[in-house]
């Protein structure tokens, strides 16, 4: 094989003699060297360098330039004014002393998240298990799924703020059928972010039933054969055969729907500013209100620098789940 | 090649202290330059030159009448004045406005003139972006005839002018006379009539209280209200006094009214949506409401309009409505030309026009006197009444946290409206929200 006989010569002086004498790590020992050639070659870095430098530009240096501001009192109008006030906005964050308190926009931010993580894996793996069929039906139920998804968030937000007037929407239409009395939606604090994590909902379980029909695509039909073969009902074919093989895109689906929830913006701007008072100013849209109505720029980016934390461990999370997709068990 | 002189961990090492570099040389720069202050000839009138300038004045008069009357008038004045050409930048609302010149201040590129808030001007104006214009309205003829209520609208809680006037309003009354056949006089005829409208479908009164990010039109006339019965909700050094009696008394009036079906809470302009579709008797609106009010109600009964009723503390208003500010980066020349713009928009002629137009009020008495004016005010009576109010009407105090502190009471008004508080706690909330966020400010 020549790739074999390839590898044998590309073994660098310094791997250690067990790699030579095993008679089956000669891939392995292939391509850490090949890699290392590339890593070492200021060729290489010269293709890499026009992306590095975009995203050394755009986004790793404002990310810096966050932590910087979030150490001053900040006047983006006049920088001259500055003041340095070192960990002040991060004090401010733990005692509340800015409204809405911090700790309140992350209970709200939990609740959205939390809402939609359940809400839509709930909703979408059922959804996923009945459209995997593959008649001309459920192939356009699938597109018809999935095109809440593709519609701009910022069109359907003033649709759904339509219909969920309190006065002439559809939402208390249909209520009024059952004989339920109107409801101020986006104006009642116990209403507005149901009313809210209704519209993500219908917006964003198209995506996610893509991913779980993604994921039953590559499902081993031998076990669920065997199964009904053992004489399992389709419930215990499900849960005994289907969900435990599903667990990696689970983990994946939880994991980019928390990280879009926390950063979960436009809907909130479009359909309630975050009222009423503050019941769905989530931390991504507290962000915006504190730096650009509030004028609290350095406070604003004390929650920016907080909000990359999190996403940062929700990443790591992610990382290790899509590994376990990758080689599942 | 030697591994050494080029490895991978090197050049993660180099690009990440580039990184840093870059940014903690962006904070320095910040910190050290920004915005300079404004210059010795901004403290004085810029002699008049003749010498070909651009200004930009960036606004918010993008639809309508109002973009058309303000696009006309340019264009008139770059006709009178060749040597200056006027680049109108217009944004889609005062939100966006207000974030675009923010953002071109930030940047120090702003534009030469903008509409502004008085807020945002004691924003800018403690930042040093925008110029006094002390030594400017002492040149002006026009100035000594706007009405006194402009006239200390252009003030800052400094004592020095920094603004100049352009598209002003108060509130007004626009009801249904089919409904309503006659405007209600004072506050409790008001809710007797809209009581008694309040049958079939109908709710008298539809209004927005606006959220925490800023109060709308409900919040105004709550605010209104409030100073009707003796108690205005700021104190005209912007500290909040919510929990006064002619306040929670105001918050009452609409709580009651609530209660007999005659209030509603909505977004989008309620009050326009309920009036134009036969579902409201009343809209509670500026007078530059008029002409879209018109549009929505489209000729399907007669609309009246009329001053805000009285309280038992005599008729309140609020002045609404933009001014416009000069910014220090402009040059001299752009000054001189920009003045010369600002005086030329509130002109009796041009000023007129504008006022036929839109439905804004005009800022000087001459103007009362211009043909297109008296043939306006001669098909729309409510004009000279709402007028005549601009002697007293005041804005809310130009305060950074006034804006906030506004949201709060919206807050208060959604929660007693909506019956999740009492009038009183409700309030008493929001007085400590609003004196926390004028201490953060201060």
């Amino acid at each position: 094989m020549a790739s074999t006989s390839a590898a044998h010569t590309a073994v660098p002086a310094s791997q250690p003699p067990a790699a030579h004498k095993s008679p089956v790590p000669m891939r392995p020992a292939f391509k850490p060297s090949r890699r290392k050639t590339a890593l070492t070659s200021p060729v290489a870095y010269l293709f890499v360098f026009p992306a590095l430098a975009i995203f050394t530009v755009f986004t790793i240096g404002p990310t810096i330039y966050t932590f910087v501001i979030s150490a001053f009192k900040w006047n983006w109008l006049n920088t001259s004014q500055n003041k340095f006030i070192g960990l002040k906005n991060y004090q401010d964050l733990v005692t509340g002393a800015i409204d809405p308190p911090f700790w309140s926009t992350l209970g709200t931010s939990a609740y959205f998240v939390v809402a939609m993580v359940v809400g839509g894996t709930v909703i979408s793996l059922p959804l996923a298990l009945l459209l995997q069929q593959a008649s001309r039906v459920f192939v356009a139920a699938r597109a018809a799924v999935f095109l809440a998804h593709v519609t701009p968030l910022v069109a359907t937000s003033i649709v759904w703020v339509w219909i969920f007037n309190p006065r002439y929407g559809l939402a208390n239409l249909v209520l009024s059928w059952f004989g339920i009395g109107n409801i101020d939606w986006l104006g009642n604090s116990q209403f507005a972010m149901p009313a809210i994590i209704i519209y993500s909902l219908w917006h964003e379980i198209g995506f996610i039933t893509v991913i779980f029909l993604g994921g039953l695509a590559t499902l081993s039909g031998e076990l669920s054969e065997a199964a009904k073969l053992d004489g399992c009902n389709a419930w215990q074919e499900f849960w005994h055969v289907t969900f435990p093989q599903l667990r990696p895109f689970i983990l994946f689906v939880v994991v980019i729907s928390s990280v879009s929830s926390l950063q979960a913006f436009t809907q909130f701007f479009m359909m309630t500013s975050g009222g009423p008072g503050f019941d769905t100013a989530t931390l991504g849209f507290q962000l915006y209100q504190q730096a650009f109505v509030f004028r609290k720029t350095g406070y604003a980016a004390a929650l920016a620098v907080v909000l990359f934390g999190i996403t940062v461990a929700l990443s790591i999370v992610q990382l290790r789940s899509t590994r376990s997709i990758d080689t599942p068990s | 090649m030697s591994q050494h002189a080029f490895s991978r961990r090197n050049f993660m090492h180099a690009a990440a202290a580039t990184s840093v570099m870059a940014a903690a040389a962006a904070a320095l720069t910040a910190c050290g330059g920004g915005s300079s202050a404004a210059s010795t000839s901004s403290q004085s009138v810029p002699a008049d030159s003749n010498e070909p300038a651009t200004i930009v004045f960036m606004e918010a008069m993008s639809s309508g009448a109002q973009k058309e009357a303000l696009a006309k008038m340019t264009a008139d004045f770059m006709a009178k004045y060749p040597n200056i050409k006027v680049d109108l930048q217009e944004q889609p609302d005062y939100g966006t406005l207000q974030t675009k010149i923010n953002a071109q201040a930030a940047a120090g590129t702003p534009p030469t003139i903008a509409q502004v808030y008085g807020n945002w001007a004691d924003e800018f104006a403690k930042s040093e972006v925008i110029v006094p214009l002390d030594a400017y309205v002492a040149k002006s003829d026009d100035y000594k005839n706007f009405y006194d209520g402009i006239k200390a609208d252009l003030k800052l809680s400094d004592g020095k002018t920094w603004m100049w006037p352009f598209n002003k309003s108060v509130v007004v009354q626009y009801y249904n006379s089919t409904m309503v056949p006659e405007a209600p006089k004072t506050w409790d005829d008001f809710a007797a009539a809209a009581k008694k409208a309040s049958t079939n479908g109908v709710v008298a009164l539809a209004i927005d209280p606006g959220s925490s990010s800023g109060p709308a039109g409900g919040t105004a006339m709550f605010e209104i209200l409030a100073q009707a019965n003796g108690d205005a909700v700021f104190a005209d050094d912007g500290t909040p006094q919510f929990t006064k009696d002619g306040v929670v008394k105001a918050l009452d009036y609409l709580v009651d009214l609530k209660k007999a079906g005659a209030l509603v809470l909505g977004t989008k302009y309620p009050g326009q949506v309920a009036l134009g579709g036969g579902t409201g008797a009343f809209d509670i609106s500026s007078v530059a409401s008029y002409p879209f009010n018109l549009k929505a109600v489209g000729g399907k009964f007669t609309m009246g309009v009329a001053g805000l009723p009285s309280g038992p503390k005599g008729t309140a208003n609020q002045l609404a409505g933009t001014n416009i500010a000069l910014f220090a980066k402009a040059t001299d020349a752009e000054k001189a030309a920009a003045w010369k713009y600002m005086q030329f928009l509130t002109s009796p002629e041009q000023m007129a026009y504008w006022v036929s137009m839109t439905g804004y009020l005009p800022v000087s008495k001459t103007t009362l006197d211009v043909q297109t004016f008296k043939d306006y005010a001669a098909k729309n009576a409510f004009v000279l009444e709402a007028t005549k109010q601009l002697d007293n009407a005041k804005s809310l105090p130009s305060k950074s946290w006034v804006n906030q502190a506004s949201g709060s009471l919206a807050q208060a008004l959604t929660d007693a409206v909506n019956g999740t508080s009492s009038s009183k706690d409700a309030l008493s909330k929001a007085q400590d929200a609003a004196t926390k966020a004028m201490k953060a400010a201060s």
